[in-house]
């Protein structure tokens, strides 16, 4: 077992990675402990979870990787059911979910691994690759090792149990979850195909892409729709682990088509994503786990005012918020500006159709970033902005000293990200170049650290350094003239045409989303109710009336609900079977006697349509009568 | 240098004029007495001197908020293309970049919005939200298509490029380009028929929505702020799609520069003169048209090379 662990490029930067986003976690979870009641649970599973983590991204063999992903999942699972005393209708389905979806990718997993190691599991990756370049269906291990990885990942159609495993979870642990635990998976998806499948289809790389444009559009719809900010940053997750696939994708598509720069690029683009989506994401749930931990509720609308009575929380929030919706100049926008550079290389495609695809890549995606930007305007300011729209808002306070710190780390991370873009971007390219693709550093800053440049011909350029002094010169310049003039302020209320400024008035998060929501109808399907206690027999005269509207997801009502339907027919004939009387059973016997009669004459002797049904017909009859029976 | 600097400073200058512009125009259409072409200026004086009145629900957000809303705007001014062929230009920012200084001014307006706890806020931020979420993809498409043209992802480079050598042969593609950016320009800016930016009244309005709560130095940031959007939609407009004249005299350029916005300002205000605003639920009919347009524009220049 010398090669239990093993220590390339790809493992440090993932490890780098992991330490980025669990040191800040740590520092909060800490604070944090004093609201969990069983500690040593908590403890226990959640340093394990980290380790764990550690272990999935240094293992050498398939054993290590596979027993460390198991750890890494079940500690999770246990870590979900940390407060499951406090909502058991909430978090003990949605704990079973997590353990069913995270299993359902593990056993392709474990396929792939049984194949592709010739069942012995101490064997490294390398000897690995030999014995699946002999293997004669590659597609088959490729679709193994995305059902495995992207249902850990959260790629639709796999992402279901993000929404309700995120929520559910105390809120460092989402933090850990959605920021660090996601992005194993993308490591899972780096080390298997460059290092074990090296030979990709030019279809690998398509389906990749068109996941992800379905994830990025699919996530951030719904992340509209929700009112539970944890399950309004879980779905987030989806669009962001889109974005990610959408540069892995292109990235794959390239290098089937022997660009090997513009692959190189859409990798590092894809690697960089998934770097900052690890900050700013842990940083939103942080952020929501203060807020949560200080009033004591998901619910968006509950919330209002708190940047008064929580500045940190506000602003490391407002950073993360600005950072997320791809604005310039953070590192949400630099990540999403290489994937949207990588996807304008696509006219050097020559193939007509694909280059016909790709538009549709860059319309999704940028129909995300705008979505993203409402998503958040929506999230920040019903959460922090206007008057509090509840008790437990009114009572919230500042987070206790230690989760502020984890914050500020995390907030630390995210300006990082940003200002030494280039540093990330150099060890992304190392990594890359291990792995055996073309180094393209060089070309993204060949002139200095300022400007970074696209690698497609005659493409754009852009400074994350730059922009931001110059916003911060202009914001400067313009508050100064302000300062100048020397201006009399007065408070006084908002003008409410003449009433009283009051909490019930302000707009809801129901309602900021609700434009949007009415054009996507078709696909959200709301369920309303409008409750209304007319005055007399006036139709537009109320005294009370209540809106309430309820989306849920279209995959997990069409496919998976689907699914359970037909799992619960049969499981409904199976426990039929299991309780016949005895005599039905040596009736059963008899028919199975039939049936390999049967089957023996259709298959070993000569076919014929008309044998085949008049056997079936006895077959069914014989089975109608001796086993059904009739109906009580 | 000197040329760049000075058309920064006439755009910055002729911001406010612009508007009032559209304003007489439409004025003297309908019969009535024409305001003076410098209402936008009298306007911002006006505001500067006033005291400002901060709401007592409103956080620091709407301390920060307007400075946010109009700097990156101005940063914006920097990276258009050039009026005058020999005039210096930041060659590399791509439309990306510029999409994304635009909706950080629009992410901090909406903020804005949110803030004074009114309900006409968010309504205001909630429509904006809705309208510049379906902008954002016809816009990136729009002026991808027309950099595929010009043959550089670079705004400003695409512009000169376009000067040089005119796409005669993907005439198809850059009039579809063109007629999807001129919607842009409609419902970036909030002009009738996406929103009327005179009504204060709260079945129609957008953009003074959000700002209903906003007084003195504050109102005048937020208000250039909007001039200076409309004269950035009109320059690319002025640049991109109307690509000739760079070559004569610098300063006979410059002027033939500012001609052509006071062009696009004539159009938008024959538009607003003929049309009526559209319902909300309409809008993102006329965005489906600019989107399209957009994916037609590039399909024709990739399908058809024309």
């Amino acid at each position: 077992m010398n090669n239990f662990f093993q220590f390339d490029m790809l493992s440090l930067i993932f490890g780098l990675l992991i330490a980025l986003g669990a040191i800040p976690n740590i520092l909060y979870s800490k604070g944090y402990l004093p609201h969990i009641d069983r500690k040593a649970h908590y403890n226990i599973h959640y340093y394990t979870f980290i380790i764990s983590m550690f272990g999935v991204v240094f293992a050498g063999n398939a054993f290590s990787f596979l027993l460390f992903w198991e750890l890494m999942s079940l500690t999770s699972w246990q870590l979900i059911l940390t407060e499951a005393d406090k909502d058991r209708e909430s978090i003990l389905p949605s704990a079973r979910f997590y353990f069913l979806m995270t299993h359902f990718g593990f056993i392709f997993l474990l396929l792939f691994f049984l194949i592709v190691t010739n069942g012995n599991l101490e064997i490294g990756f390398n000897q690995m690759a030999l014995i699946a370049s002999k293997f004669a269906y590659p597609t088959m291990l490729f679709f193994m090792l995305i059902l495995g990885f992207l249902s850990k990942a959260g790629a639709v159609p796999l992402h279901v149990w993000l929404p309700y495993a995120h929520p559910s979870a105390p809120s460092p642990v989402s933090a850990l979850m959605s920021g660090v635990m996601l992005k194993v998976a993308i490591y899972g998806m780096f080390r298997f195909m460059f290092t074990v499948l090296p030979n990709w289809h030019i279809e690998w790389g398509v389906l990749i892409l068109v996941l992800g444009a379905i994830s990025s559009l699919v996530g951030v719809l719904y992340a509209l729709s929700e009112h539970d900010i944890k399950a309004l940053l879980a779905n987030h997750s989806i669009e962001n682990i889109g974005i990610i696939l959408i540069g892995f994708g292109m990235g794959m598509i390239f290098n089937s088509l022997n660009l090997h720069t513009l692959s190189s690029f859409a990798f590092i683009a894809a690697l960089f994503h998934t770097f900052n989506h690890m900050s700013f994401k842990s940083l939103l749930f942080m952020g929501a786990g203060s807020v949560l931990h200080q009033t004591h509720t998901k619910n968006i609308e509950k919330y209002g005012g708190l940047i008064k009575s929580m500045p940190i929380t506000a602003i490391t929030f407002l950073l993360a918020s600005i950072s997320i919706s791809a604005l310039p100049p953070t590192n949400g926008f630099l990540s999403e500006w290489m994937i949207f550079q990588s996807l304008l290389g696509s006219s050097q495609i020559t193939n007509m159709s694909l280059k016909l695809a790709i538009p549709f890549a860059i319309f999704a995606l940028a129909l995300t970033g705008g979505l993203a930007v409402a998503c958040f305007v929506k999230a920040y300011g019903i959460t922090f902005l206007g008057l509090h729209r509840s008790q437990n808002a009114k009572h919230a306070k500042e987070v206790n000293r230690l989760m502020q710190s984890g914050m500020i780390m995390m907030a630390g991370v995210v300006v990082a990200l940003m200002l030494f873009a280039p540093w990330f971007i150099y060890i992304f390219d190392e990594t890359l170049n291990s792995l055996g693709m073309v180094s393209v550093y060089t070309l993204i800053f060949p002139n200095g650290y300022l400007n970074m440049h696209s690698v497609a011909v005659h493409g754009g350029v852009v400074s994350p350094q730059i922009l931001l002094v110059a916003l911060m010169v202009i914001t400067l310049l313009l508050y100064l003239a302000y300062k100048r003039l020397g201006i009399k302020e007065r408070i006084f209320h908002t003008w409410a045409c003449g009433y009283d400024t009051s909490a019930r008035t302000q707009y809801t998060a129901t309602g900021f989303a609700g434009p949007i929501r009415r054009f996507f109808e078709w696909l959200y399907k709301p369920n309303e109710h409008i409750t209304k206690e007319n005055i007399g027999t006036h139709q537009s005269k109320f005294s009370q009336s209540s809106y309430e509207v309820h989306v849920k997801p279209l995959f997990e009502k069409s496919l998976y609900e689907s699914v359970s339907k037909i799992v619960n027919f049969i499981s409904y004939w199976v426990y039929r079977l299991a309780h016949f009387e005895q005599s039905r059973y040596a009736a059963m016997i008899f028919n199975l006697m039939l049936l390999v009669l049967f089957s023996y004459r259709i298959f070993a002797h000569q076919f014929s349509w008309a044998t085949f049904v008049l056997e079936s017909t006895v077959m069914l009859i014989s089975i109608k009568i001796l086993i059904i029976g009739d109906k009580k | 240098m000197i040329f760049y600097i000075t058309t920064i400073i006439i755009m910055v200058l002729i911001a406010p004029i612009l508007l009032s512009f559209i304003k007489m125009v439409k004025m003297y259409l309908l019969f009535k007495r024409p305001i003076s072409i410098l209402q936008g200026y009298k306007d911002v004086s006006k505001l500067i001197t006033k005291e400002t009145i901060i709401s007592k629900e409103a956080s620091d957000i709407t301390r920060i908020a307007p400075f946010l809303v109009l700097s990156p705007l101005l940063l914006v001014l920097f990276f258009l293309p050039p009026a005058t062929s020999g005039a210096f230009y930041v060659s590399f920012v791509d439309a990306f970049t510029i999409t994304g200084l635009i909706t950080l001014s629009t992410f901090f307006l909406m903020l804005l919005g949110l803030d004074s706890a009114s309900s006409f806020g968010g309504l205001g931020s909630s429509r904006e939200a809705f309208i510049s979420a379906l902008v954002e993809p016809a816009m990136i498409l729009t002026i991808f298509s027309v950099s595929m043209m010009a043959n550089n992802l670079g705004v400003a480079q695409a512009g000169v490029n376009l000067a040089k050598e005119f796409p005669s042969n993907h005439m198809a593609s850059f009039l579809f380009a063109g007629i999807s950016f001129f919607i842009l320009l409609i419902a970036e800016n909030g002009r009738i028929p996406v929103d009327n930016p005179e009504t204060h009244l709260e079945l129609t309005m957008v953009h003074e929505a959000m700002i209903l709560d906003i007084t003195g130095f504050y109102l005048a940031l937020i208000e250039s702020a909007a001039s200076i959007k409309f004269v950035i939609f009109a320059s690319l407009f002025a640049s991109l799609f109307m690509p000739f004249g760079l070559d004569l005299n610098p300063w006979l350029s410059i002027l033939l520069f500012v001609a052509k916005l006071f062009f696009v300002a004539l159009l938008v205000a024959l538009i607003e003169v003929n049309t009526a605003k559209l319902r909300l639920f309409k809008v993102p009919n006329l965005l489906g048209i600019a989107i399209v347009f957009a994916f037609l524009s590039l399909i024709t220049f990739y399908v058809l090379g024309a």
